[in-house]
């Protein structure tokens, strides 16, 4: 603290110097639990005080920096989880200036190139000095990606942000952890972490205050796709089931380059994942009418952020189903001869359905009784996948393959009730069985029982053993009629 | 050698009578009908004892059908073993009564040895000039047990799989040559596809050719020295002379085949109304079914390796109780020596207190065992 004095009027000066930078009116970032933040062992490794690093004289001051110069102060934290100073690069690294020397009229001079931060505008491009040189980037990471900026720029954010210098719309640090703790993308803790995303979009997209007002393509925006998104399958997946295989945000949208898809690339969105349903779907006259009277895909049906877990009520003319929705009015150009294709349909599917659930309540009975039910068991999945394939190729909307594969799993699926019904017939008939054998055994026990009651033992019989040549003794009187 | 005189038919003789003459001629069915007709079964409180042979031996000859029928379709082999049992129990006509009667059989048949083990301890029937008899049967006890240790594993599945690897495992547990012990059983350092052909061949092969061996010189010893009568029911009529008996044939055979009949029914109703299960096929790559444990008549060695403390007076405790199950099996195998007084007929009260305490330890152990999740 005694340099405190000394470098006071340099302190202020460097204040000065370092201008309006985006800090104040910058969406609040990812603030990451600070329990988990890096450990002292590593802050060990990484003195954030060095002899050639003097920046952190000052800017390492907390009771220097007070109300909107707050900004500039950095603490010891902040450099500890962040990937940049782990990995040796320091404060001039990405702000120039002369960090040898503590003189201030050097230390943020032109000469010494120092960097001023004149707007939110700079910040993707200063990232981008680094990130988007290849050269640069390969010493670190070879197939580290170098193309951030310049999807960042085709983003909504980035067309955004270029167009108008909104200082809400989001840059580098508002998604990778803040300006002095970026993480590295796998870490736990990162904001960009798969299972952190949605909620770091949600930041500001579910922020009513920040959201109100805007629009794509002259649609509002809105705020609650977050929650939506959390309440279907594939929120229920990644948060739940921890399952990061399913889609939060970025999937779809993409990350650096974000926008929603246009009307006609849903699918393809969709297809990144149901690459079956979507190749289906992509060959259906269904796919080009959506197109012209501008529905959205997929998200037509299944919606877009509330993805329900599909089910059969879906399908058909019913109250819930989605067909219904055009079909029963004719809406959009969709036709009746469509809507009796969804009722044959799924009177077949339901079908098939009541065959499995039947097979299994017979197997499982079967099994109960102690039969040996695991072939048909086995083989009731071909029933059950024939239905997951006929729900699959529902979406080429054409009965003919639906229809086949629906007849390939009632045929799996009586077959198996048919061999569990005749296990149970069997164990019926193994009851039968017993009882008839049983009744044999019973007889020839009883003409036993009296052949021995009638049959005398001889008398003058002892207990000799054969080689005994002369048996002697005698039976007592009452062994005269066979005993049992 | 000209041909008895017996065996020669009357000019008159019925076809019967001919019939009988052809082949007495060629068998010499004579003399075992004399044999027969010699063999003498006594009357006392404790015949029925008698009856336990016999119903060992009936249990025998059917597994030896019922094991042959079900070769016709086992197949040893990893890959295969559960399949075909399962193809027995599914597809095979009567296959599942089959091999329900082959399973249950064993099982009472380890049940009707083990009471005759213990029925002729208590007749004293290994007395002098016995002894062999005794040591013969304990012999084809400890056969009979390796069979069903054998097959235990042959359908390949979850339970038969782990406790083959325990059961083998314990093998391990004896001194200096625990490890070779081992590796003989298993054929190589782990239950695997070269464990199950090698079973297969003791359970099929090796096994009843040493039971059929055994067995011949124990039925032998049998015939030889007659059916041993306890002392005190000698005792009770003056003598052993004294005892009253019938003929084997046909006064005894007819109350064994009553037995049988009855034994023949019960099989048929436990394989009808508990068919053997079937389980799930072996993974060895999988972790151990939850309560595992090794058939019945192994449980009480099994419960009491489970609970001994880790070490015992410095030796590591599984290979103390191997140690003392081995000794035990020693003890009953000599137990004519042991007791070689029998034949005076002097008591044997320090004899009959271990022999208690033996039967109850395996009553409580087993019970223990069943009853233990």
């Amino acid at each position: 603290m005694t340099v405190i004095p000394r470098f006071l009027p340099s302190m202020l000066l460097a204040a000065l110097v370092a201008g309006p930078v985006c800090a104040a009116d910058e969406p609040p970032a990812h603030k990451p639990d600070e329990k988990a933040l890096r450990a002292p062992a590593l802050k060990d490794k990484v003195p954030l005080v060095e002899k050639e690093n003097k920046c952190i004289l000052c800017h390492g001051e907390k009771d220097l920096w007070e109300g909107e110069r707050r900004r500039l102060y950095v603490s010891d934290k902040d450099l500890a989880g962040d990937i940049h100073w782990q990995k040796g690069l320091r404060c001039y690294d990405c702000h120039g200036g002369d960090s040898t020397t503590t003189d201030i009229s050097k230390v943020h001079s032109e000469k010494a190139k120092f960097l001023t931060l004149k707007s939110r505008k700079n910040i993707p491009e200063l990232c981008g000095r680094c990130h988007s040189d290849i050269n640069y980037m390969r010493q670190y990471q070879p197939s580290m990606r170098t193309d951030q900026l310049a999807e960042y720029r085709t983003s909504g954010h980035g067309k955004r942000l270029e167009a108008t210098g909104d200082p809400q719309v989001a840059v580098c640090t508002s998604c990778h952890g803040g300006r002095h703790h970026i993480y590295a993308v796998h870490d736990l803790e990162s904001p960009v972490y798969p299972t952190h995303v949605s909620k770091t979009c949600a930041t500001c997209h579910s922020d009513p205050k920040i959201m109100e007002g805007r629009q794509y393509h002259g649609r509002p925006l809105g705020h609650n796709q977050y929650e939506e998104w959390k309440q279907s399958v594939h929120g229920k997946a990644l948060l739940e089931k921890g399952d990061r295989s399913a889609p939060s945000c970025n999937k779809c949208h993409g990350n650096h380059g974000a926008l929603p898809p246009e009307i006609g690339s849903v699918a393809n969105a969709c297809g990144a994942c149901h690459a079956k349903v979507a190749g289906l779907f992509a060959n259906t006259q269904m796919k080009h009418k959506f197109e012209e009277v501008g529905l959205p895909g997929c998200a037509t049906c299944h919606s877009n952020h509330l993805i329900r877990q599909p089910s059969d009520e879906m399908l058909g003319m019913g109250e819930d189903a989605t067909c219904s929705k055009c079909h029963a009015q004719g809406q959009h150009g969709a036709t009746l001869a469509g809507a009796h294709v969804a009722r044959t349909l799924r009177a077949e599917l339901d079908d098939l359905s009541q065959l499995i659930a039947e097979a299994e309540t017979k197997t499982a009975e079967a099994e109960r009784l102690g039969m040996e039910v695991s072939g048909p068991r086995f083989d009731l999945r071909k029933a059950v996948d024939a239905r997951v394939n006929a729900r699959t190729l529902i979406h080429s909307f054409d009965p003919g393959p639906v229809g086949r594969a629906l007849a390939e799993g009632k045929q799996a699926a009586s077959e198996v009730k048919e061999r569990a019904e005749g296990a149970m017939h069997e164990y019926t008939a193994r009851r039968v069985w017993l009882a008839v054998s049983l009744v044999p055994i019973a007889v020839v026990v009883l003409l036993l029982l009296v052949y021995i009651w009638r049959l005398p033992i001889p008398a003058a019989t002892t207990a000799n053993a054969p080689g005994d040549p002369t048996p002697e003794g005698r039976p007592p009187d009452n062994m005269e009629r066979g005993t049992i | 050698m000209s041909p008895a005189p017996h065996d020669v038919p009357p000019a008159n003789a019925t076809f019967r009578q001919r019939v009988r003459c052809f082949f007495g001629e060629r068998l010499g069915l004579e003399s075992l009908t004399a044999l027969a007709a010699k063999k003498h079964v006594p009357i006392h409180r404790a015949t029925v004892f008698y009856f336990l042979g016999g119903m060992a031996l009936f249990l025998f000859g059917i597994q030896v059908i019922t094991g042959i029928l079900l070769a016709l379709y086992y197949k040893p082999s990893p890959d295969q073993a559960f399949e075909s049992v399962r193809a027995i129990m599914t597809e095979v006509d009567y296959g599942w009564l089959i091999r329900s009667i082959h399973s249950w059989s064993a099982n009472l048949l380890i049940g009707v040895l083990l009471l005759h083990l213990l029925t002729t301890y208590i007749m004293r029937a290994y007395r002098r000039p016995r002894e062999f008899t005794w040591i013969t049967g304990v012999f084809l006890l400890g056969l009979f047990m390796a069979f069903g240790f054998s097959g235990y594993l042959l359908p390949w599945n979850q339970l038969a799989f782990f406790a083959t690897r325990v059961g083998t495992g314990i093998m391990g547990a004896v001194p200096f040559v625990g490890h070779e012990l081992l590796l003989f059983a298993r054929g190589g350092e782990n239950v695997t596809g070269d464990t199950l052909a090698r079973f297969y061949a003791v359970h099929v092969v090796i096994l009843p050719l040493a039971v059929f061996a055994l067995l011949g010189l124990h039925l032998y010893l049998v015939q030889k020295h007659g059916m041993s009568i306890p002392p005190w029911a000698a005792a009770k009529v003056g003598g052993e002379r004294n005892v009253p008996s019938m003929p084997f044939v046909p006064h005894f055979l007819l109350r064994d085949m009553v037995g049988w009949y009855i034994a023949l029914g019960i099989l048929a109703a436990l394989a009808a109304l508990f068919p053997w299960e079937l389980g799930h096929k072996a993974d060895p790559f999988g972790s151990a079914p939850q309560g595992i444990k090794p058939e019945w008549y192994f449980l009480a060695m099994f419960q009491t390796l489970k609970h001994l403390p880790q070490h015992v007076l410095g030796i590591e405790g599984e290979t103390v109780g191997v140690l003392f199950f081995n000794f035990c099996g020693l003890v009953v195998l000599l137990i004519p020596f042991v007791d070689y007084r029998a034949a005076q007929g002097r008591p044997r009260h320090l004899l009959n207190l271990l022999a208690t305490l033996v039967v109850v330890g395996f009553i409580v152990m087993t019970a223990w065992g069943l009853l233990e999740k």
